[in-house]
């Protein structure tokens, strides 16, 4: 029994960090119809420069996601006010494409830069646990991962459903037409939703260098994650990628303990699959836009 | 409904003199046999290609006789019905296990283990088509990057018919193998004989009502429900003809590698390169995917010898510029530059700009 | 027939003209400038090629092979050359990408035998050399596997391909065998985790025989994905069978993730083995002070026995990298990799040509002392004259424990300090 609470607690602190990555992948799509494939890459973009500062300056990982959520703001405004903005109009093929030559370049240049090792932000604490009872650990690391995405998640989801700003990129998101005529700059709101997705995950990175370790492998298994966790929750549902992730990873673990260890992937894409089938719109609800054909 | 045949225009009948410039601006399509007659040369002349490669450049060039199978085969699904499939990856590596499994624990002959592995995938197409065509764009693509995903886990996990992770074997080897290994040269000709099929089975899907009926889809489903297109029959046939052929290509590609692993026959790489060659040749039309494939597998190929380091990060560049200067493909800007004789490539980044 | 049509018939068909007619090149004539032994006088080097992972997943092992395959390049080089039929050879390694695909590889391979580069070294990790080896013969080429321990490769029946490392099976088998002869007290139960690939599954079936054929009770054998960060879901069905060791077979990032990972669920054995993670410099400056007293194994270490005359002994080739290479010391990859490019070496100079049958007969005959070890080559192909070592991270190294002969240092056992976690 204690070996099933184990496995749904470390899947809970899990998904945390499966929803952190998601939520912003989710705003996106939601928002501007455009499935970022490099967000993997922006997640790791965030890991390798908290992994810098921690090497530089020995500043804490968890420090370290907000200079690393602010330089991914950046980095993704720029991005989408100076190049995605150009492909919006176009059929969803042209951006997976633009988004995928994205990720290959971002990819390759950390590979260039930093070299495939593997690299990891070892604190002196992040390893150590909190012991329950039926010796039931908590790992401190893992907590506060999980602490900080889902106070981030909180406090973008207070910014999008009561600031101007927040409310400016909601109403772009249901009508841009309409949304610029209300003297909403669609461009500038563009911008600011695909800065606040690639912040959160520059935070998330930090967060993912200081439990476990990371290379620029990754990023394609980061971005398919936000994949099915963003598809569960229901696109451009904030809280609803939150909850996807969380199920993400209660469902993988649950699936680890069940099922030999190899079928934990094979379970994640089988519920994606499944809920597409079934409930396009997520399980948790309602959906933005149609995704059903009526005929 | 009026009938539409290409190849017959007002201009021709209007003006006995010649070719002219037609008044209402719309250039002629090609005469149809005249594009039958290109293929077959073109066909021909790959054929006359193989004396004049060594090995390596050999295997070079069936790389891309596959790729250009591949990329029409998602043409039919993604370009002109519009069906972002994302997945189809999933079917390559179907078909390929298919066949090693069929080679080598059933001791199949090749040439039956070839058809086998296109109706598998083909009927697997339709099973998951059944549901998961009913959903559009976004949802599409991702629900069968799942299946592609969820099918290379499946096989990763069931070692003893698949080997696992650790990967299978054909027996090519002396008197255990069922049907001799090909060789270079031979694979070359299958994957050119593969390809050209596919070809033309789109330029006949084209041509051919069905291809019309998959075009009206593409530009409004709605209305071509409406004017009696049965759409769900349209699109599981686009989709399991695509898949189908796409199998056929794995299961040749299988047998060449003689030893096949999960993860490189369901590489979702692969499936990015197809829409990729797809795209920039010009979806929905019938060169344009050859044109893509041959281009990006040259310029993937000609980076990766001069730039042992730096190809992949040079390669997403090209992908960047590329999809921002050209967003409808190397096809159709041709057609419409020479059309309108606009040639400005800038004109094309502002037509998808906000 | 309008304009557009006549311009594309002619095109084609004038391509095909062309194309088919011309001249036909023969059966795969080489160009003349890799000429075989035939001409000895306008050949002054001995071309070697090599596919190699520069890029992809396998890059800083594909890096690292390169480093031990341009050292031997230069070190017998310095010294003269290779000496063929009275004449002293320059070594020149030529080098591509493979990208670390199996099919990349194999074509690299067809690509050097249409330059009439026939003896090739093996590129790195099982997956790409397997696919190499079936090219090689079929082209008649020879060579040298470096990197590539999977015993299926062996299973083939192929007589071109020689590994100068030992063998996958050895891999966790060394260190069942290490922990046999030197843990006191002896440990009682064994726990197995291993990633899904068919070298790490190999090396595990291999370390499980073992263990059960010397008295060990075998109480788990978890398989995780394969690259993953996150093994919780083995430790945690691991964990109440409380097994006295915990071996890993798998790569770099799995064998972090099982050490660290231990400690965040309170998993606590005696010790901890993975196989080559433990001397990666990533492994101790990840996991810090957990990684004290974990178990691995190597191809080589700097004291293994054997010497030859172009390198010397082991330390003498630890020396010799160290200069070329800014001070580092060399990690088994590089030096497995020398040894595959010693043993074409050996065996030209043996064979007097570079002739690929007679390269290759010389081959299967090598019995050579070398700074790696011993070279000998069962019929399979496979060096089974060299053992691998086993190591032990003390004190922030990995020092050699076993076998006995070329340890550095005892065993310290338990391997894992008990007031972790």
């Amino acid at each position: 029994m204690s070996q099933f609470i184990q496995a749904t607690l470390y899947g809970l602190l899990q998904g945390c960090m499966f929803g952190l990555v998601a939520v912003g992948f989710s705003l996106v799509w939601g928002v501007m119809h455009v499935v970022n494939l490099a967000h993997g890459a922006f997640v790791l973009l965030g890991a390798y420069l908290a992994w810098q500062l921690n090497a530089a300056f020995g500043l804490d990982p968890f420090l370290g996601m907000v200079p690393a959520g602010l330089a991914l703001f950046a980095f993704g405004y720029l991005l989408q006010r100076g190049l995605i903005n150009l492909v919006v109009n176009a059929p969803i093929f042209i951006t997976l494409l633009l988004t995928f030559g994205l990720e290959l370049l971002l990819v390759n240049g950390l590979i260039l830069g930093f070299t495939a090792d593997y690299r990891s932000i070892p604190t002196t604490y992040a390893g150590k646990s909190m012991v329950l009872p039926g010796d039931v650990r908590i790992p401190f690391g893992r907590l506060f991962a999980a602490m900080l995405a889902v106070s981030v998640t909180l406090g973008l989801f207070y910014v999008i459903r009561r600031t101007r700003v927040g409310l400016a990129i909601l109403a772009t998101g249901m009508d841009r037409g309409a949304a610029r005529l209300m003297g909403i700059g669609a461009r500038h709101t563009y911008a600011l939703t695909f800065a606040i997705a690639a912040a959160l995950a520059g935070a998330a990175g930090a967060a993912v260098g200081a439990v476990s370790t990371f290379s620029p492998a990754d990023a394609g298994r980061f971005t398919l994650f936000s994949f099915v966790a963003a598809v569960l929750g229901g696109l451009g549902n904030t809280s609803g990628a939150l909850f996807g992730g969380l199920l993400l990873g209660v469902v993988e673990a649950w699936g680890g303990q069940l099922l030999p260890g190899t079928w934990i992937n094979a379970m994640a894409f089988g519920v994606l699959v499944v809920v597409l089938a079934v409930r396009p719109q997520g399980l948790a609800g309602k959906a933005f836009y149609a995704s059903r054909v009526e005929v | 409904m009026p009938e539409m045949q290409p190849g017959v225009t007002q201009g021709a009948i209007a003006n006995p003199a010649g070719p002219t410039r037609p008044a209402n601006g719309t250039a002629r399509p090609m005469h149809p046999v005249a594009g039958w007659l290109a293929g077959a040369a073109i066909v021909l002349a790959a054929l006359g290609l193989i004396t004049q490669l060594y090995t390596g450049q050999v295997r070079t060039v069936t790389t891309i006789f596959m790729f250009v199978g591949l990329a029409s085969a998602w043409n039919l699904i993604g370009g002109f019905t519009g069906y972002a499939c994302f997945g189809q990856v999933g079917f390559f590596g179907l078909g390929g296990y298919a066949t090693a499994v069929s080679m080598s624990h059933a001791r199949l002959d090749f040439w039956l283990a070839l058809p086998l592995s296109a109706a598998i995938g083909g009927a697997f197409a339709a099973l998951v088509g059944w549901p998961l065509l009913r959903l559009r764009g976004h949802y599409f693509a991702v629900a069968t990057l799942g299946v592609a995903e969820g099918l290379r886990e499946i096989v990763i996990n069931l070692p003893d018919l698949t080997g696992g992770g650790g990967g299978i074997t054909i027996p090519t080897a002396g008197d255990h193998a069922p049907t001799p290994w090909l060789g270079n040269d031979g694979f070359y000709v299958l994957f050119l004989l593969l390809a050209a099929g596919v070809v033309a089975v789109a330029a006949c899907v084209s041509g051919h009502r069905t291809g019309y009926a998959l075009r009206a889809i593409h530009q409004d489903e709605e209305a071509a429900a409406a004017i009696g297109i049965n759409t769900t029959a349209a699109k599981l046939m686009a989709f399991a003809g695509s898949a189908a052929l796409t199998s056929a290509l794995g299961s040749a590609y299988a047998f060449q590698q003689v030893t096949i692993f999960p993860q490189r026959l369901f590489d979702v790489e692969l499936t990015v390169l197809m829409v990729v060659m797809v795209i920039l040749g010009g979806a929905g039309t019938i060169a344009g995917p050859v044109i893509g494939a041959v281009g990006i597998a040259f310029a993937s190929e000609w980076l990766r010898q001069e730039l042992p380091r730096g190809h992949a990060f040079a390669l997403g560049a090209l992908i960047v510029v590329a999809v921002i200067l050209l967003p409808q493909g190397v096809q159709n800007y041709v057609r419409d530059a020479w059309r309108e004789r606009r040639f400005s490539l800038l004109e094309n980044v502002r037509r998808y700009r906000l | 027939m309008n304009i557009r049509t006549l311009i594309v018939s002619s095109a084609a068909l004038a391509l095909s003209a062309g194309a088919s007619g011309c001249r036909s090149k023969g059966d795969a004539v080489p160009p003349p400038a890799a000429a075989t032994a035939a001409t000895p006088e306008v050949e002054q080097k001995l071309t070697l090629g090599a596919s190699l992972s520069l890029t992809g997943s396998l890059a800083r092992e594909g890096g690292l092979t390169r480093e031990g395959y341009e050292l031997c390049a230069k070190i017998v080089n310095d010294k003269g050359g290779v000496s063929v039929g009275g004449k002293s050879l320059k070594l020149d390694i030529q080098y591509q990408d493979d990208t670390s695909k199996p099919d990349t590889a194999a074509q690299l391979v067809d690509q050097f035998n249409d330059k009439g580069v026939k003896l090739i070294l093996g590129p790195y990790g099982s997956a790409t050399t397997e696919a190499a080896a079936a090219v090689i013969e079929r082209n008649g080429q020879v060579m040298a596997d470096s990197a590539g321990a999977d015993d299926k490769i062996f299973q083939k029946n192929y007589k071109r391909t020689f590994a100068v490392l030992s063998p996958a099976t050895q891999y966790v088998a060394s260190m069942v065998q290490a922990i046999a002869d030197l843990a006191q007290p002896k440990p009682k139960t064994i726990a197995f985790i291993s990633a899904d690939d068919g070298f790490s599954k190999t090396a595990t079936a291999g370390g499980v025989k073992r263990a059960q054929e010397l008295g060990f009770k075998v109480v788990a054998e978890e398989y995780v994905p394969n690259a993953t960060s996150d093994v919780s879901s083995a430790l945690t069905k691991i964990k109440p069978k409380k097994p006295d060791v915990i071996i890993g077979s798998a790569h770099v990032v799995e064998s972090i993730a099982i050490v660290r990972q231990s400690v965040e669920l309170g998993v606590k054995p005696l010790a901890f083995a993975e196989t080559i993670a433990p001397h990666t410099p990533d492994f101790v400056k990840t996991l810090g002070p957990a990684s004290e007293g974990v178990l691995g194994s190597t191809q080589w270490t700097t004291k293994t026995a054997g010497s030859d005359k172009w390198f010397g002994t082991a330390s003498d080739y630890a020396a010799t990298f160290s200069r070329q290479f800014d001070g580092r010391t060399p990690a088994y990859q590089n030096a497995q990799a020398t040894a595959g490019c010693l043993a074409l070496v050996l065996a030209v100079e043996k064979a007097g040509s570079l002739e690929p049958d007679k390269v290759r007969d010389e081959l299967a005959k090598l019995d050579e002392a070398t700074f790696f070890g011993p070279l000998k080559f069962n019929p399979a192909g496979q060096n089974v004259a060299k053992s691998m070592s086993v190591v032990q991270i003390q004190d922030g190294r990995a020092v050699g424990v076993w076998p006995k002969d070329s340890a550095e240092a005892p065993l310290r056992w338990p391997g894992a300090s008990p007031g972790k976690g």
